[in-house]
């Protein structure tokens, strides 16, 4: 199969997959027993033909057809609608939130990934060394630990105990009258990455120092490595072709994960007060904020679909016999 | 001056409990442009001295004795860095498994690349050039550098390794087993690639190998290894024509050649000698016929007898060893009284007719919905054989002719698409929906794998009771049919066997173990799919007399699979010949091998290997490989691959009876009455016109109208 039709293929499913996901996350939550305005006619603050206004003014009057059709619409064209409790477009309360975690996780997880998986490597090829048991041992302990509990113990450690960082502060990057840039690159913010980051690279980096490690381990023994060495390969270049070969389970880790970091990790936002896209979800979920809850498991979902997509692509760059197969 | 001398060489393998000792005191030297064999079964140590000449032993081998020098330079004390600059640029390598040495994920052109541009200061359009030519020598397309592997088949992947062990013209190339594991048309057009560089290059050779054939085709000069020593060593003629060691004698006879009928089968009774410590005598005292108490004072120092080098303290008599050498009696194998009767058959036992089974390709949902008719690879395309009590018919053919899946639907383990299979007069469907247990107790498999066909777990009673279990018999009966089972396979004493693990077994008798399991229902029907292929020589004639004895004794109908044909002329009364899904020939076996009448069953039979150095065999150099069986067009399936092809083999599938002696037949309108000058010769001149290996179809098919 050609690389034009593997590739037109997988987007296919990946659009199909989208809508379906969209329509599940619709149909969930008009299934809930509750909307938010019943509980405003209970306590009495409002009288029903108010409700019924207001449920007219959100266009929650219309047909469940006509309803799911514009809510289709409006999301492919980015329009998620006004927050219900807080008055506010919902990318509004969104933006800022996805971005703030995007910013602390995306480079923790990329970070991890490389250096971990390049130490698994070494690891794998060094099998029995006190380096791949000394490093097995401590990612292992941090990917154990719950995030929010090594969270607590570099606040202690560093905030309450050092007082080398701040514990809590962060603020809305949309906050800054001076813009984005400002907000990211001053010291100020720095001092308040540094511990977040922290946890979440050490959370992350068991899973990429196993995978790396096992797979180069697997390819330690093979034939082609053998003909390598016999070439006259030096060490590290041998290990060069067995990381090579190694990198179709870590690239598929990657992506997968990258999907599911627009999820936020909420125990970490928490904890470090990080003003972050998990904190926001769950609060909408709380209010009953359904435009709200409704972007962000859209962005959510198609976020896990996209990265699913690239992964796929990357295996069919990375690993010829992908191609060759039928996929 | 010798290139490579090797001087009382020993190695040590450190093991948690004890030591092994894989190699001792071997000597031996290559001259310059010579080729030089070692030749042993698993296990003699002839991998483990390839390996320490390429200075990549395993980290738990030592050499523990000895020297190795190469061009006067010690190799025993290189560093890795001044091995990394010998190896390749000095030394190169042809690994034993193609399928799996080359990186997938690199081009080939650049795993090549990579080698000169570690030892060579060459740019990129220098290497490449390079790279072209080496391509050329190997008969590959130097078009196709910038392919990766998996777009390669096993035989031009070995071409491709050779091609890199060539490309900076080597003082020395080892090639490790380099043609076990391909079909033997193609082991036959890479020997003759080998031998054809031999000339052109100025590299010295060493070759190590199982296949006495191969060492006997190739080699100037051998040593044969045996538990880590060397028994004999010589000029390979001299060695294989007159064998002065007992060992030689054993391996040479046990080795199946194509032509020898109806002799049985010769193995070496016993295993391997442990190789916990040091031999206090000769090594293979306790499997020798030969053996006397003198014998147990020290492995023998290397003596001239004749031109040859021979370990053995009675190399006086060698003309006398190798005459009783010849008789199965020597080594301890009962004669059949009276073979001749052996060959009386029954019953037809089993009958297919018209036998299908067809792959459905997997197609795009999209044409699915069109309905379009999807493509099949036609694995079995309509078989029609039949089996009598008593009998064993060979089934031969290259992997991918869909003998294994032919093994697995008769014996109802594989769904059937067309045809019918009759077990003693009953349809298959009739049997199975009457009870599956009564069929499968008629019909039993053998696999080929008897290190993955035994549980690991169960011990060889448990193992061989269980189909009694499963048929629900009595406990009594059990513990009797068992007992008779496994002593009539040769574990003999049965008590002294089952207790035992699989692991605790050697392959022969694991294989051993698995024949019992499946004999010991009485079938009437044993389909032993590559039984002996991965034992050693001395212990595949074993399983073969095995299976010959069960066939006489019991009367039960065997089908043997198999793609070694000298194993299959040994056994079997009937051969078949398959040919992507079709029998294109079958017949007395005696008939189909001196008379094949298919241009592809002689090409086939004609690529054996023979041990005799005295035959000056010509080689097969088919053109082409077997088309990929989708899609394939009409007419006869050989027809693109075939010289004496014409317009009506292209147009009409001839029928199995187009040519038809007695109970022979072949789908051939044009059968072969001279095998040298009707196919061999015109396959040379063919190849001369296309230098390169043609590499599609078409081209095939136009170098063979090119004539």
């Amino acid at each position: 199969m050609s690389f034009r039709r593997f590739l037109i293929k997988r987007t296919a499913i990946a659009a199909i997959l989208t809508l379906v996901a969209v329509s599940v996350i619709f149909a969930t939550l008009r299934m809930l027993p509750s909307d938010p305005f019943s509980g405003l006619v209970a306590s009495g603050a409002l009288t029903p033909s108010q409700v019924e206004e207001l449920r007219a003014l959100y266009g929650l009057d219309e047909p469940i057809w006509v309803q799911y059709l514009k809510y289709i619409q409006n999301l492919f064209t980015f329009q998620f609608g006004l927050s219900l409790t807080q008055q506010r477009p919902v990318s509004e309360i969104i933006g800022p939130a996805l971005l703030n975690t995007m910013v602390l996780l995306l480079p923790a997880l990329i970070t991890t990934a490389i250096v971990s998986s390049l130490a698994g490597m070494y690891a794998g090829w060094n099998r029995g060394s006190w380096f791949e048991q000394f490093s097995i041992i401590t990612t292992t302990f941090f990917r154990a630990t719950p995030i929010f509990v090594t969270g607590i113990f570099l606040l202690i450690i560093f905030s309450y105990g050092l007082g080398w960082f701040p514990a809590f502060g962060m603020r809305s990057p949309m906050a800054n009258p001076e813009g984005l840039a400002a907000t990211y690159f001053s010291l100020d913010f720095l001092k308040h990455y540094i511990l977040p980051f922290t946890a979440t690279v050490l959370f992350y980096s068991g899973d990429f120092l196993m995978l790396a490690r096992n797979s180069v381990v697997e390819r330690k023994g093979s034939e082609f490595l053998k003909l390598h060495r016999a070439k006259g390969l030096s060490e590290m270049e041998q290990l060069g072709r067995a990381g090579r070969n190694s990198m179709l389970p870590l690239v598929t880790y990657f992506a997968l994960r990258t999907g599911m970091l627009f999820q936020g990790v909420i125990t970490l936002e928490v904890v470090f007060a990080w003003p972050g896209i998990g904190r926001a979800l769950v609060q909408a979920i709380l209010n009953q904020d359904y435009p709200t809850v409704q972007a962000a498991v859209f962005i959510m979902a198609l976020a896990v679909i996209v990265m699913n997509l690239t992964a796929d692509i990357a295996y069919a760059r990375l690993d010829p016999t992908v191609e060759a197969g039928d996929v | 001056m010798s290139l490579l001398e090797v001087n009382d060489l020993k190695i040590k393998y450190r093991t948690a409990e004890e030591d092994v000792h894989a190699v001792n005191d071997v000597s031996f030297s290559i001259g310059e442009q010579d080729n030089y064999g070692l030749v042993g079964e698993s296990g003699c140590g002839k991998s483990t001295i390839a390996k320490t000449i390429l200075g990549m032993l395993d980290d738990n081998g030592e050499i523990a004795a000895g020297s190795v020098q190469f061009k006067d330079r010690e190799l025993a004390d290189l560093s890795e860095n001044e091995w990394q600059d010998i190896r390749w640029e000095e030394i190169s390598y042809i690994p034993q498994s193609a399928m799996d040495s080359l990186d997938p994920v690199m081009t080939v052109g650049a795993q090549i690349r990579q080698a000169i541009h570690k030892h060579r200061d060459a740019t990129k359009a220098e290497a490449d050039e390079r790279v072209a030519e080496v391509f050329e020598i190997v008969g590959l397309d130097p078009a196709r550098t910038s392919d990766y592997p998996h777009e390669f088949s096993g035989g031009m992947r070995q071409r491709v390794t050779i091609a890199m062990a060539l490309v900076l013209d080597p003082d020395l190339i080892i090639a490790d087993e380099p043609t076990t594991g391909l079909d033997v048309i193609v082991q036959d057009k890479i020997i003759d690639k080998l031998l054809e560089i031999q000339d052109e290059v100025d590299s010295s050779m060493l070759l190590i190998t199982h296949d006495v054939g191969v060492v006997a085709e190739t080699c100037d000069n051998v040593s044969v290894l045996y538990g880590g020593k060397v028994m004999e060593q010589g000029a390979t003629y001299d060695v294989f024509m007159h064998p002065t060691n007992p060992y030689t004698m054993g391996l040479q006879n046990a080795f199946p050649v194509v032509d020898e009928f109806d002799e049985q089968a010769i193995s070496i009774p016993g295993s391997l000698p442990e190789l916990t410590e040091e031999p206090t005598g000769c090594v293979f005292r306790n499997r020798c016929p030969f053996a006397t108490e003198e014998c147990e004072d020290g492995h023998p120092p290397l003596t001239a007898s004749g031109s040859q080098l021979s370990a053995c303290y009675y190399t006086d008599r060698a003309d006398e060893m190798r005459e009783a050498a010849a008789e199965p009696e020597t080594w301890g194998i009962e004669a059949e009284d009276d073979r001749e009767t052996s060959h009386e058959t029954g019953d037809v036992i089993l009958e297919t007719d018209g036998l299908e089974k067809w792959f459905k390709q997997t197609q795009s949902f999209l044409d699915d919905m069109r309905g379009t008719e999807p493509d099949y690879v036609k694995a079995v395309n309509g078989v029609d054989l039949t089996v009598r009590q008593g009998e064993i018919l060979g089934v031969a053919g290259e992997s991918g002719c869909g003998k294994s899946t032919l093994g697995e639907v008769i014996a109802a383990l594989q769904p059937r698409t067309g045809g019918d299979i009759y077990v003693d007069g009953t349809s298959v469907d009739d049997l199975l929906a009457e009870s599956t247990k009564k069929f499968r107790s008629q019909v039993q498999f053998i696999f080929q794998d008897p290190f993955d066909s035994l549980n690991p777990r169960q011990r060889v009673k448990a193992a061989v009771a269980e189909p009694l279990k499963i048929q629900g018999y009595d406990q009594e009966t059990i513990d009797r049919r068992v007992r008779e089972t496994v002593s009539d396979v040769g574990l003999n004493p049965p008590e002294k066997y089952l207790d035992q693990l699989p692991a605790q077994l050697s392959g022969g008798e694991r294989q051993r173990v698995a024949i019992a399991q499946a004999l010991v229902l009485q079938p009437k029907l044993l389909i032993c799919d590559e039984p002996a292929s991965m034992l050693d020589v001395s212990l595949k004639a074993n399983i073969l007399n095995i299976l010959r004895e069960m066939a006489d004794k019991r009367d039960i109908g065997i089908i043997y699979i198999s793609h070694d044909l000298a194993s299959l002329t040994q056994i079997a009364n009937r051969l078949a010949v398959m040919y992507l899904g079709r029998v294109i020939e079958i017949g007395e076996t005696r008939e189909v091998v001196q008379n094949p009448r298919h241009p592809y069953a002689a090409s086939l039979l004609a690529a054996s290997p023979q041990t005799d150095p005295s035959v000056n065999r010509q080689r097969v150099l088919l053109p082409g490989e077997p088309p990929n069986p989708v899609n394939l067009p009409g007419g006869c399936n050989f027809a693109p691959r075939c010289p004496k092809a014409s317009e009506e083999c292209r147009k009409d599938e001839p029928k199995r009876s187009s040519f038809k002696d007695g109970g022979h037949e072949a789908a051939c309108y044009f059968p072969v009455e001279d095998v040298e000058s009707e196919l061999l010769a015109q396959y040379a001149r063919n190849r001369g016109e296309t230098a390169v290996q043609p590499v599609d179809e078409g081209s095939i098919e136009e170098s063979v109208e090119g004539e």
